[in-house]
């Protein structure tokens, strides 16, 4: 019997009980459904990590400072002072140890940045020159700071492509030569910068809404002690360094290499006010993690499959008992044995494509709602596609194949005798 | 008609089943010779073993004992997939139930053999037409046995039959689900099939009434011919 034959005298058959189909295949439905909306969501945070990762870079390492809310002397003193973060000593420390390639640096500038009185949720940032390339970010307009502006202290900036958005009227367009005034002076603006992942990095946030100026600049303005003044009390912050962006050398003992300014830290600091991150080492923990992920994720859609087959199964056995006349007159005209296990067989890999086909569409339609929901990335791979139909077809001949000999060994006289 | 060629050719035919130990001997040798052409009935009393017989010439089943020539070649030990070929081309099968698949249309119950026959779908349907032509149904081609009478039923049950032009029809009670004037109809169908196409046809009926349409009539008793070998 010819396929397309096939069609026209019994999948009609499967078309015309639709609702019984849909029932049947409902296990395949929901098993591929979840494997591809779950695949879509891993997949999705795989690129996003893959994303920061990228732009903290994959050769550096991020030494950060964090804040201490404790204060260090007594509570109800009026004024504090607290000294936390990453020191002068540690850079100079850092820069003597081995496989280091260069260090760039980060401060902020702690100022409150308005438009008129409203307050902006941006913040300024004095870094040091090579810090654009080390965070792989990109120029989109204008230049970033140049040499001269490092050693002449020019009151130059660099703006994220965000900032632009919230400083500047969206009607705008060349903003470059402008001028930015914040508590400490006014900026002229020579370059807006974009970074794609538009994450954030421990630190510093968001890059596309810093303002960067020269350190050499920032030095001069600001200090390194900074107020924080609220009802009948001051709290003054020292912090010398924000945020290190370590170059390695040899990324093969990177880890290595993050160890020794771990323990160096551990050593120089009464409190935790640091931390450390190696993108490296988060990408393959990410890698780690996705992997633990996809097994479990197998298992679940493999326990799924089975079981949906083996409903798939069942029906088909009730559906041979059922069709034993059909099954006897078929074989009465000529059908041969091969014909009917044929038919059968195709009956069910055809329920089982469908209910992939569909759950393909649920799985889709699962993961775009929870990106709309929570926000998480999705993506639906080409490969997961391709993979659930291939295997919605195997469990269609794995769990059909023994209807379908059922169906073929039927005694045709016993058969055609059914009622 | 003696110089007709001869279609089938029973020799000492016997069918016994066995349930456990228990020998249940059926046919018990039988003989008889149908040739072209010929309008033949078999008539028994219930259980004397007529649908036993029809299965074995239509090649569902198999003898325990004996002889079948069909076209004057021996039918033994032949491959399943023979037995299908030779049910394909040279048997057409009518039910007393009508047996038509309730989701195919009229014009896809009358292909049905012709697929297995694995006939281009143009001949197909164009001989389907015809043959629903043939049986004065050839309006409700779209149609779904649902939708039809019994005795339309049955008449595209006979269309099927004949597809692929088969060397005879075998008909177990035909009329059996029928009314009489039904009934009556049918069997002027098959009488024109006989005598307009000259169709070779074995039918098992009860009905003693239809005695004289038939060219001769095989009685059947205690598993043997006792009037009609031929
Ligand atoms: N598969 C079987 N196993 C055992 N005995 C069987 C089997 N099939 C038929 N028989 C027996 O063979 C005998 C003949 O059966 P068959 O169906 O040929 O009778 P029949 O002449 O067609 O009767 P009816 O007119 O009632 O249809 C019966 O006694 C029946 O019990
Ligand atoms: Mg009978």
């Amino acid at each position: 019997m010819l396929i397309r034959d096939l069609y026209a005298l019994s999948l009609h058959n499967l078309l015309l009980h639709k609702i019984r189909s849909l029932l049947t295949s409902l296990g395949i439905i929901f098993g591929v459904g979840s494997v591809i909306a779950m695949l879509a969501i891993s997949g999705g945070a795989k690129q996003a990590a893959l994303a920061q990762i990228a732009v903290m870079g994959i050769d550096n390492i991020i030494v950060y400072s964090k804040t201490l809310r404790k204060a260090g002397s007594s509570e109800n003193a009026r004024s504090t002072t607290l000294e936390y973060g990453l020191t002068h000593l540690d850079l100079a420390n850092i820069r003597k140890m081995e496989n280091i390639e260069h260090i760039t640096t980060a401060r902020n500038a702690r100022i409150r940045i308005t438009k008129g009185i409203e307050p902006l949720d941006v913040q300024m940032f004095w870094v040091s020159r090579h810090f654009m390339t080390d965070l792989n970010c990109k120029i989109v307009k204008g230049r970033w700071l140049a040499p001269s502006d490092f050693k002449n202290s020019m009151a130059v900036c660099v703006i994220g492509k965000n900032v632009k958005r919230k400083l500047f009227k969206l009607g705008e367009k060349n903003i470059i030569g402008r001028k930015i005034h914040v508590p400490g002076g006014a900026f002229s603006i020579v370059g807006i910068l974009e970074n794609n992942s538009g994450t954030t990095i421990e630190g510093i946030n968001n890059l596309n809404e810093t303002i960067f100026i020269p350190s050499t600049t920032g030095r001069q303005i600001f200090t390194e002690y900074t107020t924080e003044t609220g009802p009948r009390m001051l709290k003054i912050h020292h912090v010398e360094n924000d945020l290190m962006v370590i170059k390695v050398q040899d990324t093969q003992v990177i880890d290595h290499t993050a160890k020794r300014i771990r323990s160096l830290l551990e050593k120089t600091h009464k409190d935790k006010d640091w931390g450390v991150n190696v993108p490296l080492s988060l990408l393959r923990q990410q890698e780690s993690t996705q992997n633990i992920f996809t097994i479990v994720m197998g298992s679940i859609a493999a326990i799924s499959l089975i079981v949906g087959g083996i409903g798939i199964m069942n029906i088909m056995l009730a559906n041979v008992y059922e069709r034993r006349k059909e099954i006897g007159t078929r074989r009465a005209m000529g059908a041969k044995k091969r014909d009917i296990l044929f038919q059968f067989l195709i009956e069910t890999v055809f329920l089982t494509v469908m209910g992939g086909v569909i759950g393909i569409g649920l799985g889709f339609g699962l993961a775009a709602s929870v990106t709309h929901f929570s926000g998480m990335p999705s993506d639906v791979s080409l490969w997961s596609i391709i993979g659930s139909i291939t295997i919605s077809g195997i469990v269609g001949v794995v769990f059909g194949t023994y209807p379908a000999w059922q169906a073929a060994n039927q005694n045709p006289i016993q058969a055609l005798k059914a009622e | 008609m003696e110089n007709r060629p001869e279609i089938i050719r029973l020799d000492q035919l016997e069918k016994t089943y066995y349930l456990g130990s228990l020998e249940v001997p059926v046919l018990k040798g039988i003989d008889m010779s149908i040739r072209q052409g010929e309008f033949i009935g078999i008539m028994g009393v219930s259980g004397s073993g007529k649908s036993t017989m029809l299965n074995i010439l239509g090649l569902l089943d198999v003898p325990t004992g004996g002889h079948y020539f069909l076209d004057g070649e021996e039918v033994k030990n032949f491959s399943d997939n023979h037995l299908a070929d030779l049910r394909n081309e040279k048997i057409g099968f009518i039910f007393q139930s009508f047996n038509l698949s309730p989701h195919l249309t009229v014009a896809q119950n009358i292909e049905m053999p012709m697929v297995y026959a694995e006939m281009p779908r143009k001949i197909r349907r164009a001989r389907a037409i015809e043959l629903a032509e043939q049986v004065n149904l050839g309006h409700r081609l779209r149609h779904r046995p649902a939708e039809l009478s019994g005795g339309e039923c049955q008449r595209i049950a006979i269309a099927r039959a004949l597809g692929n032009r088969p060397s005879y029809l075998l008909a177990d009670e035909p009329t059996g689900n029928l009314d009489e004037k039904t009934s009556d109809e049918i069997m002027e169908l098959f009488k024109e099939l006989h005598r307009e196409h000259n169709t070779t046809i074995v039918m098992v009926t009860h009905n003693p009434e239809l005695e004289p349409l038939f060219d001769r009539v095989v009685h059947l008793r205690d598993g043997r011919v006792v009037k009609g070998e031929g």
